[in-house]
């Protein structure tokens, strides 16, 4: 049969692949501290009928060889790390990232998920959660009676009490980093686990030596999600699948007629 | 039998496997560092009979079949993507991959970190500098256009990239992975790396779907003759003959 149906119908699934992804993309385009991922396509193996550099007589040798690809397979889907726009909202708990590290945040199975997006609240017991109720790992308590709340640049949290003047410390936010943070796994909310393939969490307190960056209190990271990048990839997606159902038409337009000889 | 029924077939054979390369070229319309492949059509006879055949004898036995595939090694358009281990080269060299299965090429400069530090391809290929792997663990990734890579500031290695003299057999491997014999390696002079880039297919496709329709008509007409041969001629011979006989 022709390779070109199969190659073709490769073609296809790769751009649907692509949509389904530029969909998931585009529908958290204002999702605070969300990482839109790129789909990497490879070409897929090749049918050598001759092959390049084979001897053609015992002088010579074949200028091109005859090699038939059979088509695109999907990659990898590669989380983009590019830094989101910052937004100012003036809440006390909201944190942005300046640089490349991740909040920890204890999940309810005991496992430590890594997250950008700091909004956080406080529980009925005053503990730093997530939207989804996790607290902040390690732990922070903000006391009820707290007049105000400060986090430095550097992570170091303090509070002013009733009576008192001077601020008092009350512990300090880490941050997490990864070397190969392209490797994360997504799980949803927001929530980045570790793999093999990212490496594991390197901690440290921000403003280091070890490029976690800076911690901004009162603004929160938006999405990195280019949404003009995202609609030309969107065109693009469109049309290759167009011009790849046109391969299924010709093809079966060509096969319609080899059925038809001889009649 | 009549010879023209055996060029016909061997004509619309050539291409169905035109048809395949285009499919495949317009598959990876969207494959970052992807090169097209070219049709090259040849006559049968061409080698084979250089010397001593009567012209006649040629025409009738001079079938068109795919001669080979040839790479388009011309440059894609670059692509923007702001990832710091997005590297595009702009001129005509290779970044040099040590796989399981040797050394390769590739343009496609999506690379990742690997967990022990390495630079790799997707596929978890150490991508080769001048003194072997290159380590770009804990910090801000940064290359040069010469292809020096820099980590917070600290050279951690350069890029291999090489070049081909252009009569080097170029093989297509699958994985935007291109294997040259190593010795014909040269030192890319005319290429520069730029970051934060990477080059998207060479595919064209307008002229992806002009080959196309070409490559459909073509065959409609070899269907054409050999319905002639078969409806028309030996319909004649087989049918009319005997009756003219009797």
């Amino acid at each position: 049969m022709f390779r070109s149906l199969y190659t073709a119908a490769s073609g296809m699934t790769a751009q649907q692949l692509n949509l389904d992804n530029i969909a998931n993309n585009l529908a958290n385009s204002s999702t605070a501290g969300f990482r839109s991922r790129r789909i990497q396509f490879q070409d897929m193996i090749y049918q050598n009928m001759v092959t390049p550099g084979a001897a053609a007589t015992q002088q010579t040798t074949v200028a091109a060889g005859l090699q038939i690809g059979l088509g695109t397979r999907p990659g990898v889907s590669e989380v983009v790390q590019t830094q989101g726009e910052f937004s100012s909202t003036g809440n006390t708990l909201d944190l942005a990232i300046q640089g490349t590290g991740f909040f920890q945040i204890k999940m309810p199975d005991g496992q430590t998920g890594y997250t950008r997006s700091g909004s956080f609240t406080q529980d009925s017991q005053g503990n730093v959660v997530t939207a989804d109720g996790n607290p902040l790992e390690p732990a922070l308590t903000i006391p009820a009676s707290a007049q105000s709340v400060t986090i430095g640049a550097d992570g170091t949290v303090s509070v002013t009490l009733p009576g008192q003047t001077a601020s008092q410390q009350i512990g300090s936010i880490q941050l997490a980093m990864f070397t190969n943070p392209g490797g994360l796994n997504s799980v949803g909310s927001n929530i980045f686990m570790p793999t093999t393939a990212s490496g594991d969490a390197i901690v440290g307190t921000p403003g280091g030596t070890e490029g976690l960056g800076t911690l901004q209190q009162g603004m929160v990271e938006q999405s990195n999600v280019n949404v003009v990048d995202e609609f030309i990839n969107m065109i693009v997606a469109q049309r290759a699948y167009e011009s790849n159902s046109r391969v299924v038409q010709a093809t079966d337009q060509m096969l319609q007629q080899l059925n038809s000889l001889g009649r | 039998m009549d010879s023209g029924f055996y060029a016909a077939c061997t004509a619309l054979m050539s291409k169905t496997q035109a048809l395949d390369s285009v499919a495949n070229n317009l598959a990876n319309v969207n494959t970052s560092g992807f090169k097209s492949e070219r049709n090259q059509f040849s006559s049968a006879l061409a080698n084979a009979s250089a010397t001593g055949a009567s012209p006649l004898n040629l025409a009738v036995n001079n079938y068109g079949v795919l001669g080979g595939t040839r790479l388009d090694l011309s440059e894609g358009s670059l692509q923007k993507t702001g990832n710091d281990l997005d590297f595009a080269i702009d001129g005509s060299g290779f970044f040099a991959v040590q796989t399981a299965s040797g050394r390769m090429y590739t343009r496609s400069g999506n690379f990742q970190i690997a967990s022990n530090g390495q630079l790799v391809t997707p596929e978890g290929d150490p991508v080769l500098g001048d003194k072997g792997v290159i380590n770009v663990s804990g910090g801000k990734v940064q290359v040069g256009p010469d292809g020096t890579i820099s980590v917070n500031g600290a050279v951690a290695g350069q890029l291999k990239i090489v070049d081909f003299p252009s009569t080097t057999q170029i093989t297509s491997m699958g994985k935007t992975y291109y294997s040259a014999p190593a010795s014909a390696e040269i030192a890319a002079s005319k290429s520069s790396v730029q970051q934060g880039v990477i080059e998207a297919s060479n595919v064209n496709p307008v002229s992806s779907a002009v080959e196309l329709i070409n490559v459909q008509r073509q065959a409609e007409m070899m269907e054409r003759a050999l319905s002639f041969f078969n409806s028309d001629l030996d319909k004649t011979a087989t049918e009319d003959l005997p009756r003219l006989s009797s």
